[in-house]
């Protein structure tokens, strides 16, 4: 499996931290109230490991949120920022302060769902080419709701790599556990390594 | 058939100007370009009038908030952003009747980046009136509420049971902290209540509850108030938006309404020998939240105070 050393591991979270301090001030600004968000770590991992770790201990039953976006232009991938369905529930009444919950989302909710998303991923995306220095173009975003599999399957047909950060999400003192996989191929895997490896050099004063 | 090629920038101009939706261009400089029909029809504000103007100019209190971040995330980050009607209430100042209508329209907006040949980035912003989807919605919500209420009444007095008032202190509590708004809860508990049980037997105990319920849930007026059933027989009034003089004022106003309906009682430790109720209130004042708990828990206090004062009184505490 694709690696990075520590030091380009750390530097990816930090990028990353930054990415989704920054949602978490637009949120904040959306709902008056303080919503903090982090990355407290990454990992790369294949397509199906990927599928059993968001699907829980019963594949079959748990249902995920999903809202994905396709990115392109100095590298290529799919981001895909996923929730288990109760979860995503909770974020959108917290966000909307609602107090009529329904059992599903209902289409306005599904919108406020991929706005969230939306926040999320061009943040994470858009500091990742700031500090690279790279330009992206990006798509709208879509929602999807279905097993862990359905989701990994209905946004990528690529067979690539899954970079997996781990969401922590907090509004109203709850906490609330989530996921981004950014779905890479190998190409944009190593040119994700060398641009970590220049902006620590740039960081460092090397460059 | 295609139309000749000076045909078709008149051509695409009128089919712009026919869609149904908001389209506004805006160049890498934030002025408009491009304002369509649609917009003039809901804004009241013609192309050429906004044609050449700096948008924040236009709209100076969208400046620094969500519709700001997504122009600067299409202009200089190319990325697309979607603004959800859900958690933007009605950004632009659009009307089904501009100079009739008081309501906004409800929007859906996307802003996307435009490519523009030999010249910076410009975007779009898209705007799609979703009243009707917003209407239907609300009935939905509307209907789930009244078969909820059906599970939230508390069996004997009919009035809000424990699990309604857990979920509305939940809503109000958000919302005056969100609106730095006060409020007040108050906690009411039958004086003497186990002695009159005990004179008068359980049916003439539930009739009183019923009574004295019936009787201060009336003096409530406004839509957001709420008395529950809290436990046996105390009740509890949410009171949004009331400070703590207001509240003092309701609370005795309560608390006369419950010595009127002169409902004897044998056994009632004052001399009255009628059925009277204390009252402990608790109010979170404007932009100072506390928790549910202390609030609650300040309540419970100035209740105790109010009955170990001699009963048939109010008591008011802050939380700590």
């Amino acid at each position: 499996m694709f690696n990075l050393s520590e030091l380009e591991n750390d530097a990816l979270v930090e990028i990353f931290n930054i990415g989704v301090g920054q949602a978490a001030s637009s949120m904040s600004d959306i709902v008056n109230e303080t919503v903090r968000m982090s990355v407290p770590s990454i990992s790369f991992m294949n397509r199906t490991d990927a599928g059993r770790l968001l699907a829980g201990p019963d594949p079959a039953q748990e249902r995920i949120c999903g809202v994905s976006q396709n990115y392109d232009g100095a590298f290529r991938t799919e981001a895909i920022l996923m929730f288990p369905e109760d979860k995503s529930l909770e974020i959108v009444r917290l966000m909307v302060g609602e107090a009529v919950p329904l059992k599903e989302l209902t289409e306005m909710e599904q919108e406020a769902m991929c706005e969230i998303g939306n926040i999320i991923l061009n943040s994470c995306v858009g500091t990742l080419a700031n500090i690279f220095q790279r330009e992206l173009r990006g798509s709208l975003p879509r929602y999807h709701l279905g097993t862990s599999d359905e989701i990994l399957t209905a946004t990528s047909s690529q067979d690539g790599t899954v970079l997996m950060l781990h969401i922590d999400f907090v509004v109203e003192r709850q906490q609330i556990h989530g996921y981004v996989a950014f779905i890479l191929g190998m190409s944009a895997l190593h040119d994700l390594k060398d641009q970590i490896n220049q902006y620590i050099a740039r960081a460092m004063g090397q460059a | 058939m295609h139309a000749p090629p000076d045909n078709r920038l008149p051509l695409l101009e009128s089919v712009l100007s026919a869609v149904s939706l908001g389209a506004i261009v805006l160049d890498g400089e934030r002025r408009i370009v491009m304002w369509n029909g649609w917009m003039a029809r809901h804004s009241a504000r013609s192309p050429d009038e906004m044609a050449g103007q700096d948008f924040f100019a236009v709209f100076p209190e969208l400046r620094g908030h969500r519709v700001d971040a997504a122009i600067q995330q299409a202009l200089y980050n190319n990325f697309p952003s979607l603004l959800s009607q859900t958690l933007n209430k009605a950004p632009f100042p659009l009307f089904a009747r501009p100079g009739v209508d008081q309501e906004r329209l409800q929007q859906a907006v996307e802003v996307m980046p435009i490519p523009v040949p030999n010249a910076p980035r410009h975007c779009l912003i898209q705007i799609t009136d979703v009243s009707l989807a917003v209407g239907r919605e609300k009935l939905l919500r509307e209907q789930a509420m009244v078969l909820r209420s059906q599970t939230f009444s508390d069996g004997l007095t009919g009035i809000a049971n424990r699990r309604h008032f857990d979920v509305a202190m939940e809503k109000e509590h958000r919302r005056a902290k969100r609106g730095g708004l006060p409020l007040s809860l108050l906690m009411i508990d039958i004086d003497n209540f186990k002695a009159y049980n005990d004179h008068y037997g359980h049916q003439k105990g539930d009739q009183c509850l019923i009574q004295v319920s019936a009787a201060l849930a009336a003096i409530l007026k406004r839509p957001g108030d709420l008395m529950a059933r809290y436990g046996g027989e105390e009740f509890a009034i949410i009171l949004p938006e009331t400070d703590v003089d207001q509240a003092t004022l309701m609370a005795d106003a309560l608390r006369l309404r419950a010595s009127e309906l002169a409902i004897p009682h044998e056994r009632s430790s004052s001399e009255l020998r009628l059925v009277t109720v204390s009252i402990g209130i608790a109010t979170q004042l404007s932009g100072q939240p506390v928790e549910i708990a202390a609030l609650i828990g300040a309540a419970d206090r100035a209740l105790y105070q109010a009955k170990r004062s001699g009963r048939n009184r109010i008591h008011a505490r802050l939380p700590d």
